[in-house]
């Protein structure tokens, strides 16, 4: 049985590929173009992990204390 | 040399903060949701004002700038992506003239250059948070006080961070594209429909009118009596945003989005298996937005230095040959020299009146696009030579070449598309900017552009989900 689907094998793709109707098949991702600034940030690096909820927790927070500062300010000076 | 700067480097990384990466794929419908998040906090970022700021309506150094960096006075997200870019752009262009020695191949090397990006951003933005504070740009130093001006600068630096990490998590496959090109069109995006529904009324000596264009086309038709003079007034006013800028707007956008689908289909087949054919696509716009954006920064560093330099010495003939300076209502405009060939005409009439600018312009534009497209391709690593390795990687030859002559006809297409749709897309900056639409022409390109690729994303991105069914339900 293995060795029916081995032998098989080494024509199998071929023979699909080139009887599939629709051959045509594009090539690589679109266009080859580069259209980012940088191309960064792609693997991981060793660094201080952090989550992503933790990253919008930390930005909802500095724009909360932000508001309590202007509240804070409001109140100090008027 | 090289090697020891990326090592300079090590010993800040465990220290830099990493997003991590998902461990799966994140479906599509979650992506829609981070991407909408992260937007979120961007819009809110870019309303809240600074804490402590006591003026900021001196002149603008950053006026030409703030379109592409995505930033908002007087807000948190006043350095917007400034620092991010900024690095990037030094570290890429740093390592493609060999001045840094990276090689990508390496994973510690990508990662200790990553790091490196992010580490100079945070030093950036630390930075041009301390120089624009202290040079009294929220108001003299001596009278905010050490203590709020610490606060001002906290600010500014935990916002860029915040950036960052937005950036990055985006670009680690949570979202979808890049925070960058998010928050630059959301940016101009708001800013066109804020002009065109803005429901503000402005007094300009005639009573008051309605600062948006279609706001305003409507007060007028139905409060005026002379129909045709109040159509009149609503297409072609001056001073605020009419609706012909509207239109304009309108055509550059859809002149954009037919040019994008322009392309050369290269046809190639495979080496390995006979009879699998392809085509490789390369498209008009080959370097997509790039040449603009650095157009764009060339210019606005030009235009820093020259006002910088005139409002020092109004009377050296050598920085009047650079530049001559006037303020029209707060914000300084070039009058003169070679600024002022360097910055668009502002309206058709003015083009029509001084021809000499109109021509300067024009060809000015074309040929720093089409240098800068020309350019930007060895940059980023989509030259001929790195084309050709990657069909040779996936075993593709071009149809009725040999290998070896494939680089050969790569060489011979991809530079003149690059210099051919790097001057299309200056041409086109300038055409918006002469028809007057809605934001600046390169802030429409940059608009446009982006929203195009977020649109392919997202059909590939269905495609791959199964359908329409995966946005809907």
């Amino acid at each position: 049985m293995a060795d029916a689907v081995q032998s098989g094998n080494p024509k199998g793709p071929v023979r699909r590929r080139t009887t599939s109707p629709g051959g045509n098949k594009t090539v690589s991702r679109s266009g080859g173009s580069s259209s980012t600034m940088m191309k960064l940030y792609t693997d991981d690096a060793p660094g201080l992990k952090v989550d992503p909820v933790v990253v919008v927790v930390l930005a909802l927070a500095f724009i909360g204390s932000v508001f309590i500062l202007h509240i804070y300010g409001k109140f100090t000076r008027g | 040399m090289g090697f020891r700067f990326l090592n300079l480097i090590r010993p800040f990384i465990a220290i830099l903060p990493e997003v991590t990466a998902p461990d799966r794929k994140v479906p599509f419908r979650q992506k829609v949701l981070w991407t909408a998040v992260t937007l979120f906090i961007f819009l809110v970022c870019s309303q809240i004002p600074l804490y402590g700021i006591m003026s900021s309506d001196s002149s603008d150094p950053l006026y030409w700038l703030r379109v592409i960096l995505a930033s908002n006075r007087g807000t948190l997200m006043e350095l917007g992506i400034t620092p991010i870019v900024t690095s990037g752009m030094i570290m890429q262009l740093l390592a493609g003239a060999n001045l840094i020695e990276v090689d990508f191949s390496l994973k510690e090397d990508r990662a200790l250059f990553s790091g490196a990006q992010k580490l100079f951003a945070m030093v950036f933005a630390f930075g041009q948070a301390t120089v624009s504070v202290m040079t009294g740009l929220y108001g003299d130093p001596s009278e905010i006080g050490a203590g709020v001006c610490l606060l001002l600068i906290i600010q500014l630096v935990f916002a860029g961070l915040i950036s960052m990490l937005l950036d990055e998590l985006l670009q680690k496959g949570y979202g979808l594209g890049s925070g960058i090109s998010l928050f630059i069109a959301t940016n101009i995006c708001e800013s066109i429909v804020w002009k065109a529904f803005s429901p503000t009324t402005v007094n300009t000596g005639r009573g008051p009118e309605f600062e948006g264009a279609i706001i305003a086309l409507f007060y007028l038709v139905i409060t005026r009596n002379d129909k045709i003079r109040a159509l009149k007034e609503a297409f072609y006013r001056t001073n605020l945003p009419n609706v012909m800028n509207l239109l304009a707007t309108v055509v550059v956008f859809g002149i954009v989005i037919y040019l994008q689908g322009f392309r050369v289909e290269l046809p190639v087949k495979s080496n390995r298996f006979r009879g699998q054919r392809g085509t490789y696509p390369i498209k008009l716009f080959y370097t997509s937005n790039m040449p603009i954006m650095l157009q764009s920064a060339l210019t606005t560093n030009v235009f820093l230095i020259s006002q910088m330099l005139y409002t020092r010495f109004p009377d050296n003939l050598l920085i009047r040959l650079l530049g001559v300076w006037t303020v029209c209502s707060s914000q300084l405009f070039a009058s003169g020299g070679l600024a002022y060939f360097m910055s668009p005409p502002h309206s058709i009439k003015d083009a029509l009146l001084d021809p000499i600018h109109t021509v300067v312009y024009v060809a000015f534009m074309l040929t720093a696009c089409a240098l800068f497209s020309k350019t930007w391709i060895e940059v980023s690593g989509s030259s001929p030579r790195e084309v050709a390795k990657q069909l040779k990687d996936q075993g593709m030859v071009m149809a009725g070449h040999r290998e070896t002559s494939t680089y050969k006809e790569l060489k011979r297409i991809i530079p003149t598309a690059a210099a051919f749709g790097g001057a299309c897309i200056g041409a086109l900056s300038v055409l918006a900017d002469l028809l007057g639409a809605l934001g600046s022409g390169t802030g429409i390109l940059l608009a446009v552009t982006i929203i195009y690729s977020y649109f392919e994303m997202f059909v590939k991105e269905q495609a791959a989900e199964g359908g329409i069914d995966a946005l809907l339900f």
